[in-house]
């Protein structure tokens, strides 16, 4: 199965640099034949391999013939009881590795690092982006069992027209945690950070990712997530920087501990991480500012280089069923697109507002969308608040 | 002997250095601490003492399929640059040809260039003929600068050897593998073992180039390290920075050790 | 000037390694393994790198454009409408934090290699040398994490800093909020760089001609006198050197601006590392800060080689 994926990544490569021009090709043919005997071994050992699993994953494969599934997902998506229940029913061993943004998981897999993984979890906008970049195998939908399961509104989403290459996983919004005890008065919307820049200096914290933040702080002047109007972006940009010397850090996780102990006081988080820190300290609260924030759809993937697609749908259809989903939100506090596990939850999470905000919550939000030409835009501001 | 230098009792730069030293552990000896604090959370709270940490750690799937790559690397580097690299070191020492200051330069690359840079260079390099990044790549990668600091520190040595020693051996009846193997080989190991065990540790705590090299499911310590602390997924680092600490501190012993012998021979 | 990095001169030792192949065995089994190495996973890919810069923002998925110096007129030419001066100020803060770590690192370590080589109980010395850079063979990732603990506003500095207060009355030193801060980033590179520097500075010292101190003593010098004409001088190029290797090492280092400099510290090498597996993805971009730096660095070592101690370097 592996075999299948190298030469494909090899054309992705060749293709990219054959549109350098002659002197290059030249020169990339001759390192290439010089490296030829080198990379035949590499290749011959990374088959065989696979074969029995893969790479260092082979060690731990359980030999059953069924080999290894390596995910590539957020840093809170799966816990252990969940895999170890897959792994004990279908024989499969897996192996996660986590991203902390949609960017950088796409860097990984550019750049040649992810051709291991055979479910991948892109957010809603990026599984568009991977889409124009041919980089997601259109799903075989017999194979899995459970879809018509989904809420109306995932049955046809906008980034993958009825569900071809992407299943829908999970929902949240994005916004504000805090701590109440050094947090004086009640943050509602964005502005509150600007407001109280001084007093909070050096304790709050903005998402390290792009389209999240740019867009927030879009949201903050009235526009639209997805502004791509030069002059907006700009704007935003400007507000930004108004607020960096008072940010302590960009950071998408790992801030709980110094949430908690005082060190920081309000954070910019999505609602999965937020509401599990809710739940587990009563003075921590998270909320959709006012003037409204993101609502995101995190999707399972099979990108093109996927190995052991056999065991990719295994995880697909184990995620599918409702008492896993179920399972799943009970520990992991994501909002499910799944109605029958959504009927099966406990009332206290039903309830929850975070988790599943309502309606009127929800029309203030916008789903991140991709902003085509404009990205190199966001980029290029990023960069500078980033680096300023 | 005497010096003119005034010798107090205790003098200030004796307690500055004192001071130093303090400040060199101190950092290592908070994590230590820490490790056995028996808190949910990471905090600077004291809790009490607890082996819960590390009771964690052990059942820690990840972190010891992370050790075992990083250790495989190593290995294998390493083991490939002990020969080359000593290969290496022997054919500067030995023979004189146009270029070979060039040659030398570029070989003393690693220990200069910043690892962004190789790394980066690496990366590009592999995308460009199309190898799929897995644990050879980032062994390939590692043996660059395993290399390098085993030549360089077995090139010292060399410096130090009576360079009339081969040509007795060879004078001698002996043909020159024997000569190597037999004369210089002996008087060398020392240096080889510790720039093995120099390249060796380098190997182990490098996050760049294992971070561009890597590919999914080959995943060293320092990566997943750096993963976990930016994550901040499990809090249970502290008790694996210190049974780390122990460890390079034991091999670095040996490795002073050997380098001490080396020297007083 | 033996290390010459220079990247034209390559092509003429691929010519000489041929030549040599059909010439020489001997000399081919012991260097040649390592010289494929060397060429294959250091030479190629650093002239790849230099290809690559000179090809405006190429990223991968893309149509690359043609070659040009889009992306070094990019970072260094104001006149460029492509211009971002935040370029610029990312290589001066890398250059303002190596320059800091070095002097903190001299400033902090020339007494203790002093005391290491001059003062301490001879019988002790080299266990004294091996304690002091021991901490250099721990994990960098998890000594930088330990300074977060430290640093961080509730964190043991501070705890320490409200213990003094509380023992000592009238005594109110403020307490500090130095995670991430550029403070916290010397501190970091500092604690991470000062063995090389006692290291190479301790092998200086040790060989200074012990004669010249007490010829000085008895011509009637007084210890400052001796120490400022003599000893000084003397270790000169162990000064150099030290400092060069650290500034060089600290300039690109990644780990600690990282881990402990938040938002307000991208240093040259985090920028590069945004270029291939961060947000940016420009590939072009990447490549030629990557070239800039090691451009840089070789700058420094040439330096080195031509001013300073040779011998101190390589046995380091």
């Amino acid at each position: 199965m592996r075999g299948n994926s190298v030469p494909r990544q090899r054309s992705l490569y060749s293709n990219q640099f054959r549109r350098l021009g002659p002197t290059r090709r030249r020169f990339l043919q001759g390192a290439a034949a010089a490296l030829a005997g080198v990379t035949l071994a590499n290749c011959q050992r990374n088959i065989s391999d696979v074969q029995s699993g893969n790479g260092a994953g082979a060690t731990d494969s359980a030999g059953a013939g069924s080999g290894t599934l390596h995910i590539y997902t957020w840093a809170d998506y799966i816990n252990d009881a969940l895999a170890a229940e897959f792994t004990e029913r279908t024989g499969i061993n897996v192996v996660i590795d986590i991203y902390d943004s949609n960017e950088t998981m796409l860097a990984k897999m550019q750049a040649g690092g992810g051709d291991a993984y055979s479910i991948i979890y892109p957010s809603d906008y990026m599984v568009q982006q991977m889409l124009e970049l041919e980089m997601l195998t259109a799903l075989d939908l017999s194979r899995l069992t459970g879809l018509e399961n989904f809420l109306d509104q995932w049955q046809d989403p906008a980034y993958d027209p009825g569900n071809a290459h992407s299943l829908p996983f999970s929902w949240g919004t994005t916004g504000l945690l805090y701590n109440r005890d050094v947090v004086s008065g009640t943050p509602t919307d964005w502005d509150f950070l600007w407001d109280n820049q001084d007093s909070l200096a050096r304790r709050m914290t903005l998402l390290d990712d792009v389209r999240e933040t740019m867009g927030a702080v879009l949201k903050s002047l009235g526009y639209s997530y997805n502004s791509t109007d030069p002059d907006e972006i700009e704007e935003a940009y400007e507000r930004l920087l108004e607020l960096r010397p008072a940010l302590a850090s960009f950071m998408s996780f790992g801030y709980e501990d110094a949430l908690l102990g005082g060190d920081l006081a309000i954070v910019m988080a999505f609602s999965v991480d937020a509401i599990a820190a809710t739940l587990e300290d009563d003075r921590l609260e998270y909320i959709v500012p006012e003037s409204g924030s993101s609502v995101w759809t995190d999707t399972m993937v099979i990108p093109t280089t996927a190995p052991n697609v056999d065991a990719a749908y295994a995880w697909m259809n184990y995620m599918l069923e409702p008492e896993i989903a179920t399972k799943a939100v009970e520990s992991l506090y994501f909002a499910t697109p799944n109605a029958v596990s959504f009927d099966m939850l406990s009332d206290e999470l039903k309830s929850n507002e975070d988790l599943f905000p309502s309606e009127e919550v929800l029309a203030r939000c916008e789903g991140i969308a991709p902003v085509g030409d404009a990205t190199d835009l966001y980029d290029e501001y990023w960069t500078r608040i980033t680096s300023a | 002997m005497k010096r003119s230098i005034p010798t107090f009792p205790v003098s200030w730069q004796a307690i500055f250095s004192l001071a130093m030293y303090g400040f060199m552990y101190g950092p290592i000896l908070v994590l230590a601490v820490y490790s056995f604090n028996d808190s949910e959370r990471y905090t600077s709270v004291w809790r009490g003492f607890s082996l819960r940490w590390y009771e964690t750690l052990f059942q820690d799937q990840r972190i010891f399929q992370a050790l075992q790559d990083t250790l495989v690397v190593a290995f294998v580097a390493v083991g490939i640059a002990s020969v080359v690299g000593t290969l290496m070191a022997i054919g500067l020492a030995k023979y004189r040809f146009p270029g070979k200051s060039l040659y030398r330069g570029v070989s003393y690359l690693p220990l200069i260039v910043p690892d962004i840079a190789i790394a980066v260079a690496t990366l590009v390099f592999l995308a460009s003929i199309a190898v799929p990044l897995s644990i050879w790549t980032i062994i390939a990668a590692h043996l660059v600068f395993c290399l390098a600091y085993v030549a360089l520190v077995v090139s010292s040595r060399l410096n130090g050897l009576d360079p009339h020693l081969e040509e007795a051996a060879l004078d001698l009846g002996a043909n020159p593998a024997q000569a190597l193997v037999k004369v210089l080989l002996p008087e060398l190991m020392p240096a080889i073992v510790s720039g093995c065990l120099l390249a060796f540790v380098l190997s182990v705590d490098d996050l760049l180039i294992s971070s561009f090299t890597a590919g999914s499911g080959a995943n060293p310590l320092p990566i997943e390290i750096f993963s976990r602390i930016r994550t901040g997924v499990k809090p249970d680092m502290n008790a694996l920075s210190v049974l780390l600490i122990l460890t390079s501190g034991m091999i670095a012993a040996l490795a002073e050790y050997l380098r001490y012998k080396g020297e007083s021979r | 000037m033996d290390a010459s990095p220079s990247k034209p001169g390559v092509s003429k030792f691929g010519g000489q390694f041929w030549n040599k192949l059909q010439t020489l065995a001997g000399p081919l089994a012991l260097l040649g393994p390592s010289g494929l190495w060397l060429v294959l996973f250091l030479v190629l890919p650093t002239l790849l790198i230099l290809d690559i810069s000179l090809v405006p923002g190429l990223r991968p998925g893309t149509v690359p454009g043609a070659y040009g110096f889009g992306n070094y007129s990019q970072v260094f030419n104001p006149f460029d409408p492509a211009f971002d001066p935040v370029y610029i100020q990312v290589i001066w803060r890398s250059i303002y934090y190596a320059a800091g770590t070095t002097c903190a690192c001299l400033v902090l370590g020339f007494p203790v290699a002093y005391w290491l080589a001059l003062m301490a109980p001879r019988r002790w010395r080299n266990l004294l040398v091996v304690a002091f850079v021991l901490p250099l063979w721990t994990s960098s990732l998890l000594r930088a994490y330990a300074w977060t603990s430290i640093l961080r506003p509730t964190g043991l500095l501070n705890s320490l800093i409200l213990w003094i207060n509380g023992m000592v009355p009238g005594l109110e030193i403020p307490t500090q909020d130095w995670l991430y801060t550029r403070t916290a980033v010397l501190i970091g590179l500092t604690y991470s760089f000062l063995p090389y520097m006692v290291l190479i500075l301790y092998a200086s010292l040790e060989k200074l001609d012990r004669s010249l101190l007490e010829a000085s003593a008895d011509l009637g010098a007084n210890p400052r006198q001796t120490f400022l004409k003599v000893t000084v001088p003397q270790s000169l190029p162990g000064i150099a050197a030290g400092c060069l290797l650290v500034f060089i090492t600290s300039m690109g280092d990644f780990v600690v601006p990282t881990l402990l400099g938040g938002a307000s510290s991208m240093t040259i090498s985090r920028l590069i590392y945004n270029q291939f597996l961060g947000i940016t993805r420009n590939w072009g971009l990447g490549s030629s800060l990557s070239m800039v730096l090691i451009l840089a660095v070789s700058v420094a070592i040439a330096l080195l080689l031509k001013y300073g101690d040779r011998s101190s370097v390589t046995e380091t």
